[in-house]
């Protein structure tokens, strides 16, 4: 057995979880400075990882990510003032953007304010890719939607979202200053939470990029009044301000 | 967050209770959602932990048998995440792999410092072979599944049961010679022979 078959089995069993917990303690302090090591250990993780298609998912407590969050407050607070959140402007930003489209709308009445996570998908070779997440309250993510700036091409998806309710859609909205002061409609969704793809190509990119967009339950076959008139969430492309920081997937 | 805002929500249906079941995460969206926490957003992290939380408290609570527990260390595991976030690299890990291994390396830790802590584990076996596949949403890709279940399959019954019962249940050595009355350094062989020959099937 050569020493690479020797290191390669090692990585093997830490990765099933059968080493002894001196060894296993030790390769685990090992990988970090031995590269060929972790690479082993990070190859078999993708090997095994496919067996947790057996685990049956475990809703978890509603408490427990508040208890997590409460912890990284603490961190953080007690943390050095390196790890600043460099784009807590940004996400303000956003807020005020939000609430500056309530105040705006007629419908302001019945449009939530729904905390809104937005993120950038921003592989290094894409960086005119981006999506916004529509969130129902701060938890639960309900659609997302994808958007390749360059060929306009979107996509909706719900994640918790579930088909609407008899008599009713979900229409998609945007809102951009240089539409004016209301929500221009997207598009209806239909029964299957699909979207016509090419819906926005007649918008350019750099409107897209600061648009924020909706989605409300409405009448079926959308909005009556042209203006959205159901309880709507709101979601927004994050800027591209994230690619100059050097950070890249 | 006020009352009314929450209340003119409702209509959008939602099964929050079961937000894994919706077939539309995918590895790519973890992968940003990742890239996200890498900038200290604390939205996607939200995100990030209901869209990958039930399958990690799923794998834990398997191999600690105990709710308390498993919820400690899902809470550590996501505490990493936040903080070791920039050293994923998706050229060399997937995103469930990345995030599950930092979570089932908490359990069998935990698990190897306390292992009178843990709930009875009957079932253990009773959950093998693999279930069949269900409709909930899968953070795995699928043709992944397909090619390691078959070249688990390929192994002898009891490699098999081994392989699966330290990898999803946190079975130790020991306790697998105890389980299959062999010496240890048996078990220790045949667990090398069977990850050998895995690779090997898998191999591309």
């Amino acid at each position: 057995m050569t020493d690479q078959n020797d290191l390669d089995t090692l990585a093997a069993e830490f990765v099933l979880g059968t080493l002894p917990t001196k060894e296993r303690a030790d390769v685990a302090s090992r990988r970090a400075n031995d590269p060929e090591l972790d690479a082993l250990i990070l190859a078999w993780e993708d090997r095994l990882v496919p067996m947790m298609e057996d685990v049956a998912p475990v809703q978890p407590g509603p408490d427990l990510l508040a208890r997590i969050e409460q912890r990284l407050d603490e961190l953080e607070s007690t943390g050095s003032s390196a790890a600043e959140p460099p784009h807590l402007a940004t996400v303000t930003v956003l807020r005020n953007r939000i609430r500056r489209w309530q105040l705006s709308t007629a419908v302001a009445s019945v449009a939530a304010l729904v905390l809104v996570a937005v993120l950038a998908f921003q592989p290094a070779q894409q960086p005119q890719s981006f999506v916004a997440v529509f969130q129902h309250d701060d938890q639960q993510p309900a659609f997302m939607l994808t958007v390749d700036l360059e060929s306009r091409q979107m996509n909706v998806r719900p994640v918790t979202a579930e088909p609407p309710t008899q008599g009713k859609s979900y229409q998609l909205w945007i809102k951009a200053d240089e539409l004016g002061p209301d929500p221009r409609s997207v598009g209806v969704l239909t029964n299957n939470m699909t979207i016509d793809e090419s819906a926005l190509r007649q918008y350019d990119p750099e409107l897209l990029r600061e648009a924020t967009f909706g989605i409300s339950v409405e009448p079926e076959g959308g909005s009556p009044t042209g203006k959205p008139t159901g309880p709507a969430i709101h979601g927004y492309l994050y800027p591209t301000e994230a690619r100059d920081s050097g950070q890249s997937l | 967050m006020d009352s009314e805002s929450k209340q003119s929500t409702e209509e959008l249906r939602t099964h929050p209770e079961h937000p894994g079941e919706a077939p539309t995460v995918t590895s790519q969206d973890i992968s940003a959602l990742i890239g996200r926490v890498v900038q200290r957003d604390r939205a996607a992290f939200a995100t990030l932990y209901h869209a990958t939380a039930p399958k990690l408290l799923g794998t834990v609570l398997r191999i600690l048998r105990d709710r308390a527990w498993a919820d400690d260390v899902i809470q550590d595991a996501y505490i990493k995440v936040w903080q070791k976030a920039d050293q994923f690299d998706a050229a060399k890990a997937s995103p469930i792999a990345w995030m599950a291994s930092i979570a089932r390396n908490s359990a069998i830790d935990e698990l190897r410092k306390h292992p009178a802590r843990r709930g009875a584990g009957d079932e253990d076996l009773d959950q093998l072979p693999s279930a069949q596949p269900t409709a909930q949403a899968q953070l795995e890709d699928q043709q992944a599944v397909n090619s390691l279940n078959s070249c688990i399959d390929q192994l002898d019954k009891d490699r098999q049961d081994m392989v699966r019962l330290a990898y999803l249940n946190g079975w130790s050595r020991d306790e697998l010679a105890a389980h299959f009355d062999q010496p240890v350094n048996t078990v220790k062989t045949w667990l090398h022979r069977a990850l050998k020959q895995l690779k090997r099937c898998l191999a591309p």
